[in-house]
C-alpha cells in the first residue's frame, strides 16, 4: 500500500485539499504519535527525573503511611495509601500537563502551529494524553510496587478482570477531563497557574485519597458522581482489598465502572465540543497567538 | 522633541567635573541590593497577585493547606473516631507550617522555570546589574507570603472548626520569634538549592520542589512523630532544620503537646537521656543545622550559576 504522504499531482489546489479519509487518519495518528513523542523521549533524555520523580514521591507516600503507623491502623489502610500514593502519579500528570498543557503552549508560541497544521487538534491531546500515561507509568508502578514491598501491603483481589478494567476506565475518565480542562484552562488564562494549584489537595481530599470516601458523606458522594479519580479509587479500593472491613455505603465497583464508562464518554465530547467553541472565539478574537494572559 | 534631545537623568549624566565615575560600575553596595530586592518582591507579588479577583486568589492560596490538614484529620478519625484530640492538633499544626515550607521551596524554584521557560526573560535579568541571587529571593518572597497566609488561615480554622485548643496567654512568644526567623531563613535556603536544581534542568522541573518537600515532609515530623521510623531515618531527620523548626513552633504555640522529635523509643530520647528538647536545644540544633542547609544552598547555587553560564542553560528552553 503507497503512503498517503507521497506526493502526487493533482488536477487543481481544490483536488489537492480534498484529502481521502486515509490521509486524514493517517496524519492524525502522525500528529498523536509526534505529540506523545517528545513525552516518552523525555524520560530517557532528564536523568533528575527518575529522582525527582519517582525516587521522591516514593517517599511522600511514605509519610502516609507512616501517619497510619503512628496511630495503629489496620493494615489495610496502609494500603489505600499506597493505591493513592500510585494513582496521584496520573492525576498530577494530568492537570500539569494536560489541562495546562494548551494554555502553556500557548504561551511560548506553539498553539497558532498546532492550529494551522493540517490535522485535528485532538490529536494533540490524545498524543500529549498517550505520552503523559507513559511518563505517569513509570511513577506508579514504582509507588505501587516498592512501597507495597516495603510497607508489607496484602492485596486481595477476587476480580482481577474487573480492577483491570477500572484502572484503565479510571485512566480514560481522567485523561478526557484533562482534555476538557485544558480548554478551559486555555480560556480562563492565568488563572489557570492557581487552578493548576487548586486542583491537587482539595482534589485529594474529595476524592478520599487516603481514606475510604464514605466518610466525608455528601461530599463524598459528589465526588464519586463527578471527579474520575473519587470513583475510580473507590472503585480499585474496593476491588483490590476486597476482604478488607472499612466504613462502605459507596456504590459497588460493577456500578462504579460504569459511572466512569459515563464520565469518559461525557468528557470527550465536553473536550471536542469545548475545543472547538475555544478554537472559533480565539480566532474571531485573535488570542491564539497572544502569550502570557 | 526626538529621544536625542531628550533631557538626561542627572543620575545617568557626566559627573560635574566631566570624567568618568567609575564607582558607577562598582554599583552602591547595600543600596543596590535593597533596591533590586524590593523590585523583584514587588514584581513577584504583582506576577502572583495583583491581576485576579482577590476573593478567588484567596481561596487559590488557603484551599491547598487546608485541604492538606483536612486529609490528615479524616485519615486520624477514621481510625480513632476522634479519641486521640492531641493527634488532631499535632497534624493541623504540622500541615498548616508545611504549607509555608512548599511555597518557600517552590517560589524561588519556579522564578527560575518562570523567567526561563515561560516569560524568556532569564537572560535579560541576568545580565541586567542586580544580583541574580537577590531578584530571586526578591520574587520568592511573595511566595512565602502566600504560603503564609494559608499556613495562618489553616491555623485558624484549626483553632475555630476543628479542636486545636490554643491560648494566646501560654504561648513562648520569645521561642516563637527566634524559631521562626531561623526556620525561614532555612526554608529560603531549601529555595535556594532547588533554584540551582531548576536552572540544570528541563521545563518538568516545575514538580521538583513539591516532591523535594514531600520527601522532608517524611523525615521532619510534620504529621507524625519521627520515633515511628526507622532509626537512620530518624537521624537524617534530625539534621533537617525542618524538624526543629516545627519542634520549636509546636512547643512555643502548645507547650506540653506531643513531640514530634522525642517520646518513647525516639532516637532523641535514647541518645540524651530525656523525652522533649529543651528550648534552648531547640535553637542551638535548628541554627546549626540552618546554618549548614543555608551555606550549602549557597554553594550549591554558585556552583550551578557557573555551570549555566558554561554550558548556556539561561537562555535554553525547553518543551515536552
Amino acid at each position: 500500500m503507497s503512503s498517503p504522504f507521497v506526493f502526487r499531482p493533482t488536477a487543481s489546489p481544490q483536488e489537492a485539499a480534498n484529502w481521502s479519509r486515509r490521509q486524514i487518519l493517517a496524519t492524525d495518528l502522525r500528529a498523536v504519535v509526534g505529540r506523545a513523542y517528545p513525552r516518552v523521549t523525555g524520560l530517557f533524555r532528564e536523568k533528575s527525573w527518575v529522582f525527582f520523580e519517582i525516587a521522591l514521591p516514593f517517599l511522600a507516600t511514605s509519610a502516609f503511611v507512616f501517619v497510619y503507623r503512628a496511630v495503629q491502623a489496620p493494615p489495610e489502610y496502609i494500603g489505600f495509601v499506597v493505591l493513592g500514593g500510585a494513582m496521584t502519579a496520573f492525576w498530577l500528570n494530568v492537570i500539569w500537563m494536560m489541562a495546562q498543557q494548551l494554555w502553556w503552549e500557548k504561551s511560548q508560541g506553539n498553539l497558532e502551529l498546532y492550529f494551522a497544521a493540517p490535522m485535528n487538534i485532538m490529536s494533540v491531546l490524545f498524543g500529549m494524553a498517550f505520552g503523559g500515561f507513559v511518563m505517569s507509568s513509570a511513577r506508579a508502578v514504582v509507588v505501587l510496587v516498592v512501597a507495597s514491598t516495603v510497607y508489607g501491603v496484602a492485596f486481595a483481589v477476587d476480580q482481577w478482570l474487573l480492577l483491570i478494567g477500572v484502572f484503565f476506565l479510571t485512566l480514560a475518565a481522567l485523561y478526557g477531563l484533562g482534555m476538557v480542562l485544558a480548554s478551559l484552562f486555555l480560556m480562563w488564562g492565568r488563572e489557570a497557574w492557581h487552578l493548576t494549584q487548586f486542583l491537587v489537595e482539595p482534589v485529594y481530599f474529595v476524592s478520599g485519597l487516603n481514606f475510604p470516601i464514605a466518610r466525608l458523606g455528601i461530599v463524598g458522594s459528589l465526588a464519586i458522581a463527578l471527579l474520575p479519580l473519587a470513583v475510580g479509587l473507590d472503585a480499585m479500593r474496593q476491588l483490590a482489598f476486597a476482604d478488607a472491613a472499612y466504613p462502605l455505603g459507596t456504590p459497588s465497583p460493577e456500578i462504579e465502572a460504569l459511572i466512569l464508562v459515563a464520565m469518559t464518554v461525557v468528557f470527550l465530547v465536553l473536550a471536542r465540543w469545548a475545543l472547538r467553541i475555544l478554537e472559533r472565539l480565539a480566532r474571531q478574537e485573535g488570542r491564539l497567538s497572544i502569550r502570557w494572559q | 522633541m526626538t529621544g536625542i534631545d531628550a533631557p538626561i537623568d542627572p543620575g545617568l549624566g557626566s559627573p560635574a567635573w566631566g570624567g568618568f565615575d567609575n564607582s558607577r560600575t562598582r554599583g552602591r553596595g547595600a543600596a543596590d541590593i535593597r533596591r533590586s530586592f524590593s523590585t523583584a518582591a514587588r514584581l513577584g507579588w504583582q506576577m502572583e497577585a495583583n491581576w485576579t479577583d482577590p476573593v478567588l486568589f484567596f481561596i487559590y492560596s488557603v484551599a491547598k493547606p487546608l485541604a492538606s490538614a483536612l486529609i490528615l484529620v479524616v485519615m486520624l478519625d477514621v481510625i480513632s473516631g476522634g479519641a486521640k484530640p492531641e493527634y488532631r492538633a499535632f497534624v493541623v499544626i504540622g500541615s498548616a507550617l508545611w504549607a509555608l515550607v512548599i511555597a518557600g521551596i517552590a517560589g524561588l524554584a519556579w522564578s527560575v522555570l518562570e523567567d526561563r521557560e515561560r516569560y524568556r526573560m532569564l537572560k535579560y535579568i541576568y545580565v541586567s546589574p542586580s544580583d541574580f541571587l537577590v531578584v530571586l529571593l526578591g520574587r520568592g518572597v511573595a511566595r512565602v507570603a502566600v504560603g503564609a497566609m494559608g499556613a495562618l488561615i489553616t491555623l485558624a480554622v484549626g483553632v475555630l472548626a476543628l479542636g486545636v485548643p490554643f491560648d494566646p496567654g501560654v504561648v513562648n512568644w520569645p521561642l516563637l520569634i527566634v524559631v521562626m526567623a531561623i526556620g525561614l531563613t532555612s526554608i529560603v535556603a531549601v529555595g535556594v538549592f532547588m533554584a540551582a536544581v531548576c536552572i540544570q534542568s528541563r521545563q518538568e522541573a516545575w514538580s521538583y520542589p513539591e516532591a523535594t518537600a514531600g520527601a522532608l515532609f517524611l523525615i521532619s515530623g510534620a504529621v507524625f512523630p519521627i520515633a515511628v521510623l526507622p532509626a537512620p531515618l530518624q537521624v537524617v531527620g534530625l539534621l533537617t532544620p525542618f524538624t526543629w523548626w516545627i519542634e520549636g513552633v509546636r512547643q512555643a504555640l502548645f507547650a506540653g503537646g506531643l513531640s514530634s522529635i522525642g517520646g518513647d523509643g525516639s532516637l532523641f530520647a535514647s541518645v540524651t537521656g530525656h523525652a522533649v528538647p529543651s528550648a534552648t536545644e531547640l535553637i542551638v540544633a535548628l541554627l546549626a543545622t540552618g546554618t549548614v542547609a543555608t551555606l550549602g544552598s549557597i554553594v550549591a547555587f554558585r556552583a550551578s550559576d557557573r555551570r549555566a553560564k558554561d554550558r548556556g542553560l539561561l537562555d535554553q528552553t525547553t518543551g515536552s
